[in-house]
């Protein structure tokens, strides 16, 4: 029984001792590679790209990760994925370089496609929609034919041409549409 | 190089801008830079294009008129001879010498002869009549050979969507 009693303050002591000698494990291993990541060379972007052309389907922070580990050796790596071996999957800690700005596969890359906008909100019409046609451009469909000397002129005298252009095609339609009503309505 | 690119750019707009063919109105976006225009084309009549006004961007090359500019539509446009993203893609618009398959007569292709204007009436017949021997846009050109109701269907809705109707 005495024996018993006594256990109970070293067992204190050495859950004690315990925890700390964990905590100093666990701590130790980020303490240390955090320093040799950074003194390691930065992978030149180029060197990624490299590999990743050649194998697509890799993931690109795995291969910087590679890369990054073997001191930027592109033979090494190349050979590594060619002899069926996978690479390592970069630590959440690893930031690859960026991706250069212009990828240099132009094939590759699909274009966005052009933004779902009608054309009285792209050239800001919406305003002139209820506007009556004026009458020099509903009948004699005047065109500008003009060349001015200024600038300035000029480009608005083309803005009012492109406008003119929209605004008529939105009328012919909306005309378009009242007559089929209309002949639906009488039918 | 590009100055003479420019002044070439500069000489086409005028024309252009003092004696437009009907349904189409092209310049540049701002003078400031003469290798991005804009121009509006009107879709032809007896068309499902009918009643339309399609807007597209024009860029152009430095070593314009050596090759020739690229054109995009800014708009859905459902046709066997448009990329999905907008990209035209006809024989007028290709330098000579850059088709593998030789569908097109080197004639037909770009040349510094030719011009916006030429170009732009190009796009317009190509919307009336599409070729179909080397389709950008696959399922278009699939519709248009055997579906024509439903392609004409889809491209009279896109022209209203993109009066705002």
């Amino acid at each position: 029984m005495a024996e018993q009693t006594l256990n109970v303050p070293q067992l204190i002591v050495f859950v004690i001792l315990a925890v700390l000698a964990i905590r100093w494990f666990m701590a130790k291993p980020s303490n240390v590679t955090r320093p040799s990541t950074t003194r390691t060379v930065r992978v030149n972007p180029s060197q990624i790209d490299q590999i990743a052309q050649m194998f697509p389907q890799m993931n690109r922070r795995d291969i910087a990760w590679d890369l990054q580990r073997n001191g930027g050796n592109v033979a090494a790596t190349t050979e590594k994925v060619l002899s069926g071996r996978t690479l390592d999957p970069a630590p959440e800690s690893f930031n690859p370089p960026p991706q250069r700005s212009n990828p240099t596969s132009r094939t590759a890359t699909p274009t966005p496609k052009p933004a779902q906008t009608d054309l009285i909100t792209r050239y800001n019409l919406a305003s002139k929609l209820s506007a009556a046609p004026e009458s020099s451009t509903s009948d004699s469909q005047t065109k500008q034919k003009t060349w001015s000397q200024d600038r300035n002129e000029r480009q608005a005298n083309l803005q009012r041409r492109r406008e003119e252009m929209i605004l008529a095609a939105r009328r012919k339609m909306e005309e378009k549409d009242r007559a089929k009503t209309a002949g639906a309505a009488v039918s | 190089m590009s100055s003479s690119a420019s002044k070439r750019l500069f000489k086409e707009y005028r024309m252009l801008s003092s004696d437009a063919p009907d349904g189409i109105t092209a310049g540049p976006v701002s003078e400031d830079d003469m290798f991005v225009w804009e121009a509006l084309i009107q879709g032809p009549e007896g068309t499902p294009f009918e009643g339309g006004v399609f807007p597209a961007e024009l860029k152009f090359p430095k070593d314009y008129p050596l090759a020739p500019p690229k054109m995009k539509f800014c708009v859905d446009v459902w046709h066997p001879n448009v990329y999905p993203n907008g990209e035209v893609c006809i024989s007028i618009l290709h330098p000579p010498g850059d088709d593998p398959h030789h569908y097109e007569q080197a004639s037909e292709r770009w040349s510094p002869i030719q011009s916006v204007e030429k170009i732009l009436i190009s796009v317009m017949s190509m919307l009336a009549e599409p070729n179909d021997e080397s389709p950008a846009n696959v399922d278009a050109a699939r519709m248009w050979r055997e579906r024509r109701q439903e392609y004409e269907g889809r491209v009279r809705e896109n022209v209203r969507k993109s009066l705002g109707l």
